[in-house]
């Protein structure tokens, strides 16, 4: 009993040979897109990678360069036999090699579905990354003068600026963190130094924040410094001040960033998978049915196609007994070469 | 009753005057699309940038006409195309024929006029975007502390976003700021004796300070921002004021603003001449082919010899047809060519 049995004529088949023609070509534009979604991807991860301690995982846009770049080579050559289809001559010589590229295909379509569900799943380890990421960034902060670091401080600025956020959580990381260079300190004050010796490490920490952090959307100048001091500023609260300062930690708004940009690549993705297996499945019809036209002298006879000859039990039978066969195979000549040798040497 | 620059047409030329109007076209088509899309760039950028632009500016005329004028080149470039593939095919060229002449001067009078106006607004508007940014950015100045006022409550918010993205401070640098009063009254503290000295100590009553808002800083600067008393140097330590190039941004709003702004409107123009050049070279190409095809009576694969001209007839002769017609052009043009065949043939050795 076949599986889900179609009957062609010789208009069905070529109709069906066209219509796959047309929507290879279709897939390889899709291929196209795939594999430039997965090098923005790459770009956009790389832009940051100084925030994300440089240890971000690039397998989801790799993946998706990979997979459109296959998709490409696939289709295109699935194009090209559709095409030799609708000639018997032409179509002669594809035959032997129909059903392991079918196989291929199969393994190829599993392969996108697994790329489209990591882009779903990439946020957990983003997460990590961005947290080790962010917090030394932020440390790094002063260090304006040690080569290697001292892009550190422009990065953290312009990214606060740009993602509207301050700090890792929350404006209050900043507290925490020396972020003004010993250079630009006047060890002579003595507010300096009450501070400096206020904590065991020796660290200079004030209750401000860079100018980055400002929101312009308040309706003052923006208050940097003395953030939990009332008095210091006319007219301010500092609990109920909301506009001041950007609320978001910049971990959160860059993980809704790089989570709205991966879900969006793997609608994308998922609408591809659908259509690539939309091709496989016409390809097998073809396949199928090109097969069945049993006088090859008469093409106007009709035919069937099918997805798998037997049920799907039956030919998931057939294929544990040919590999088992093919393990017998093996044994029945090693006897051989075994019987063989043993009278030689008796 | 010479025709005005006649030209020999035999059937190979017509067919490649044909295939070269068609390439022709298509690229005019192309440029009207790319300066639809350059005026439609100029228009979004103006419309963010409106409150830093004076209203009495008459900048902003220039991308709407050209706006106008790319999607009239597009329209010629298409009716071009399909003008010039249909007088390939017998078959398809008669409803061209009706449509042609219409089209033809609907084109150069309407498409030429409205590119003609673009490219002069193109050369002439930019040397007004002085005077409106100047106007412009000064009443932004003015009301940055105006937050609390309607009609001028987004000006702080608009201002330090456009100083954080152009990477600018003030109006033609940071002592700008110096000048005006942009903290508002309502976060002075009245008791402060240093709010009352300031106060008191200009004619117009204004708080005025020797510090910047944040959105001035440059993020490429070693140090924190220094944004307060940027006068007195002996308060920070390690500062040069002579050189605050790095602490804060040294380029005015208005030279940035006037540089992006005069780009794009050079791009535009630039556009516009090339849409121009192509929208002439096409309707000149049209004209010629119709008027050879009429020659021929609209029988397209004709072997004979026909001829193309630009006008029928020398100007004063066209107005007083027009004139006895009242308008009606192209009724009487296919019976007048098999006369007027003979006498232009004496006109050719001329031309």
């Amino acid at each position: 009993m076949a599986l889900l049995k179609v009957k062609f004529d010789q208009k069905k088949r070529v109709k069906l040979a066209q219509g796959l023609w047309l929507m290879n070509w279709f897939s390889v534009l899709a291929g196209i897109i795939i594999f430039s979604l997965g090098l923005f991807l790459k770009i956009e991860l790389r832009k940051r990678s100084d925030v994300m301690n440089n240890s971000e995982s690039h397998f989801v846009p790799n993946s998706l360069i990979g997979m459109g770049l296959l998709s490409c080579v696939f289709n295109s050559l699935a194009g090209k036999i559709c095409y030799d289809a609708l000639d018997p001559a032409k179509y002669a010589k594809w035959k032997p090699w129909l059903k392991p590229y079918l196989a291929v295909c199969v393994l190829f379509n599993i392969a996108l579905l697994l790329v489209t569900l990591c882009c779903f799943l990439m946020r957990s380890s983003l997460e990590s990354t961005l947290a080790h990421g962010l917090k030394n960034g932020m440390k790094y902060y002063r260090d304006t003068d040690t080569p290697g670091r001292c892009f550190m401080k422009k990065t953290i600025d312009l990214l606060q600026i740009e993602f509207k956020c301050c700090g890792n959580n929350g404006f209050r990381d900043w507290f925490e963190i020396q972020w003004i260079s010993n250079r630009y300190l006047d060890f002579s004050s003595k507010e300096v130094k009450d501070r400096i010796k206020s904590n065991v490490d020796g660290r200079y920490l004030v209750d401000g924040v860079p100018f980055s952090c400002c929101n312009p959307s308040s309706p003052r100048p923006c208050i940097q410094y003395q953030l939990t001091n009332n008095s210091a500023h006319y007219s301010y609260d500092h609990q109920t001040e909301e506009l001041n300062l950007w609320v978001n930690g910049c971990r959160a708004a860059l993980l809704s960033y790089y989570s709205s940009l991966m879900n969006s690549m793997g609608a994308v993705t998922l609408l591809v998978w659908l259509f690539e297996v939309t091709i496989t499945i016409g390809l097998r019809y073809l396949h199928t049915a090109l097969e069945g036209v049993s006088n090859p002298e008469d093409p106007e006879c009709e035919s069937e196609g099918w997805l798998l000859e037997k049920s799907v039990s039956e030919t998931w039978k057939t294929f544990l007994e040919s590999l088992k066969k093919l393990g017998k195979s093996n044994q029945v000549e090693a006897e051989g070469a075994d019987a063989g040798q043993a009278p030689e040497a008796g | 009753m010479a025709p005005v620059l006649p030209l020999v047409l035999p059937l190979q030329p017509r067919i490649r005057l044909a295939q070269g109007l068609w390439l022709l076209s298509w690229l005019l088509a192309l440029a009207g699309g790319l300066a639809l899309l350059c005026s439609g760039h100029l228009l979004a950028q103006l419309w963010h940038l409106h409150t830093f632009l004076a209203p009495s500016c008459p900048f902003a005329a220039l991308p709407h006409v050209a706006l106008a004028a790319g999607a009239v080149a597009l329209g010629t470039g298409l009716v071009g195309a399909g003008a010039s593939r249909a007088s390939l095919d017998a078959a398809q060229y008669p409803p061209w024929r009706k449509v042609l002449g219409p089209l033809l001067v609907v084109g150069t009078a309407g498409g030429g006029g409205l590119l003609v106006l673009a490219l002069g607004l193109a050369l002439a508007l930019p040397g007004s975007l002085d005077t409106g940014l100047e106007e412009g950015l000064g009443t932004a100045l003015a009301h940055y502390k105006d937050t609390e006022v309607p009609g001028h409550c987004h000006a702080k918010r608009l201002l330090d976003e456009l100083q954080l993205k152009h990477h600018c401070c003030g109006r033609h640098g940071y002592k700008d700021w110096f000048g005006i009063q942009w903290v508002s009254s309502r976060y002075l503290d009245p008791n402060d004796q240093d709010v009352v000295d300031r106060i008191q100590s200009n004619v117009e009553g204004l708080y005025l300070i020797d510090s910047v808002p944040f959105s001035c800083c440059n993020p490429h600067s070693a140090r924190p921002c220094l944004q307060s008393r940027l006068s007195e140097p002996h308060v920070h330590p390690l500062f040069d004021p002579r050189q605050p190039n790095l602490n804060l941004w040294a380029q005015g709003c208005h030279r940035v603003l006037l540089g992006h702004l005069q780009g794009l409107a050079s791009m535009l123009g630039s556009m516009l001449a090339v849409t121009f050049l192509l929208q002439i070279l096409v309707l000149l190409g049209l004209r010629y082919l119709q008027t050879a095809l009429e020659g021929l009576g609209g029988v397209i694969d004709g072997e004979g010899e026909t001829q193309g001209y630009l006008f029928p007839s020398g100007l004063k002769d066209m107005l007083k047809t027009a004139w006895r017609q009242g308008g009606v052009a192209d009724r009487p043009a296919p019976e007048e060519a098999p006369p007027e065949e003979a006498p232009p043939k004496e006109g050719l050795p001329e031309a």
